[in-house]
């Protein structure tokens, strides 16, 4: 699921720590979301919103209907600005690889949406529908269903999908520490081989230097 | 349990756009990119957008972006402008003023006393222009969005509204209300873009 480039969400800014927009972006968005509400009912029905987020991403029909259906929480048929903006959030938090951090500075809105039936669980076949918009993929979403499952009902609940993305965090975090390692190792290799070089290179030049000079003097 | 914020590298796609549209990109990405002080605000969402409440009904189709009603926003606003920025704002504001005024007292006071008001006026006016030659600038950044940006969102919602108008022809007919609501919308966002192109 890709942003397209050049479209007015592809020039927003999400905050990477908190994952929401400023306050600018906020107003920006809303003024955006009024000119697309042509009906003057400060919603988008399920047709202009299926044409917004097939002008502005990648999304297939039935995934877009998905989408709606799950932001339609009232089956009203329309999608107000809270709801829009959550999505516009989600969307972003995709296009700049945030998902983990999305889900967990935002576990209980998440969590909300996730769970269809309102039973305050979350089945493996519904997780199954949207994990496209959290890039989860299907042998992950397995395993996150195999060892949070602590209840033993092939269902998590918030607690279990809490702890979820708070250990999923942390394996991001130590993935990066090790990645910045690496890096730094890299480099530091790297500058010592040319250290090495430039050190050689100014002896032979001394070296000639000094052949040169006691020619001179014979 | 305390978050420390992760060091999440962005892997995000470049945001410059092309050349030709590096003007416009430029300016659109400076806008997105800057940030009011959050530690001023702290309001829910529905305060931020006028005319929205939180379940998303309408309470006022006002948008006017600069109130003098609300404090806290202009506080936040205000906070996040260096202390320069600040006293070019506040002598704009002050320069907006006084042309107001000054409009409004012209039938009563005399002649002398008139062209002494306008002297002194158009010599502050000259100060102001001398620290802020963009006045249209200033307005602009302190009360609406950019027009690139705007032009952006017009121009795409646009597109988008167009073929709205297409599905809702094939599934509710050419003649439902609804049709016509959107057609008779899409023709005065045209006009409106028209309007635009032509004073550009």
């Amino acid at each position: 699921m890709r942003l397209k480039q050049g479209s007015f969400l592809w020039y927003l800014y999400l905050d990477k720590i908190y994952c929401l927009l400023s306050v600018r972006n906020v107003k920006a968005l809303a003024e955006y979301f009024h000119i697309l509400d042509v009906h003057g009912k400060n919603t988008l029905n399920d047709v202009l919103f299926y044409h917004f987020l097939h002008h502005v991403t990648d999304l297939k029909k039935a995934q877009i209907n998905i989408v709606f259906d799950m932001l339609d929480w009232n089956a009203v048929g329309e999608i107000g600005f809270e709801k829009f903006y959550m999505l516009v959030c989600m969307l972003l938090a995709h296009q700049n690889h945030l998902e983990g951090q999305f889900m967990y500075r935002h576990s209980r809105p998440v969590f909300d949406l996730l769970d269809l039936k309102g039973d305050l669980r979350i089945g493996a076949k519904n997780f199954e529908i949207y994990r496209f918009l959290f890039n989860i993929q299907k042998q992950e979403l397995k395993d996150l269903f195999h060892d949070f499952d602590i209840t033993g009902d092939n269902r998590l609940n918030y607690q279990e999908f809490k702890l979820y993305t708070i250990i999923y965090i942390d394996k991001l975090q130590k993935r990066q520490k090790t990645e910045e390692k690496e890096k730094g190792e890299r480099k530091r290799s790297l500058y010592s081989k040319c250290h090495i070089k430039q050190i050689q290179a100014e002896r032979v030049s001394w070296k000639k230097m000094e052949s040169e000079s006691t020619e001179r003097e014979h | 349990m305390e978050e420390k914020p992760s060091k999440v590298s962005l892997k995000s796609s470049d945001r410059q756009g092309s050349d030709e549209e590096s003007v416009h990109s430029d300016t659109r990405d400076l806008w997105t990119t800057t940030t009011l002080s959050l530690a001023q605000l702290n309001m829910p969402l529905s305060e931020v957008c006028e005319g929205f409440d939180e379940e998303g009904r309408n309470i006022s189709k006002t948008r006017g972006w600069h109130s003098p009603g609300r404090g806290s926003l202009d506080e936040g606003y205000k906070a996040s402008h260096k202390p320069e920025e600040l006293d070019e704002h506040a002598l704009v504001e002050l320069e907006l003023h006084r042309g107001t005024s000054m409009e409004i007292n012209l039938g009563e006071k005399d002649t002398a006393s008139q062209i002494e008001a306008e002297k002194s006026s158009s010599m502050s006016s000259l100060n102001i222009a001398k620290h802020m030659p963009h006045r249209a600038y200033w307005a602009e950044q302190q009360s609406r969005l950019p027009l690139p940006l705007m032009e952006l969102m017009e121009n795409e919602a646009l597109e988008i509204l167009t073929k709205a108008l297409r599905s809702y022809q094939l599934g509710i007919g050419r003649d439902h209300f609804l049709t016509k609501e959107l057609q008779r919308y899409i023709e005065g966002l045209k006009k409106r873009r028209s309007k635009r192109l032509y004073v550009n």
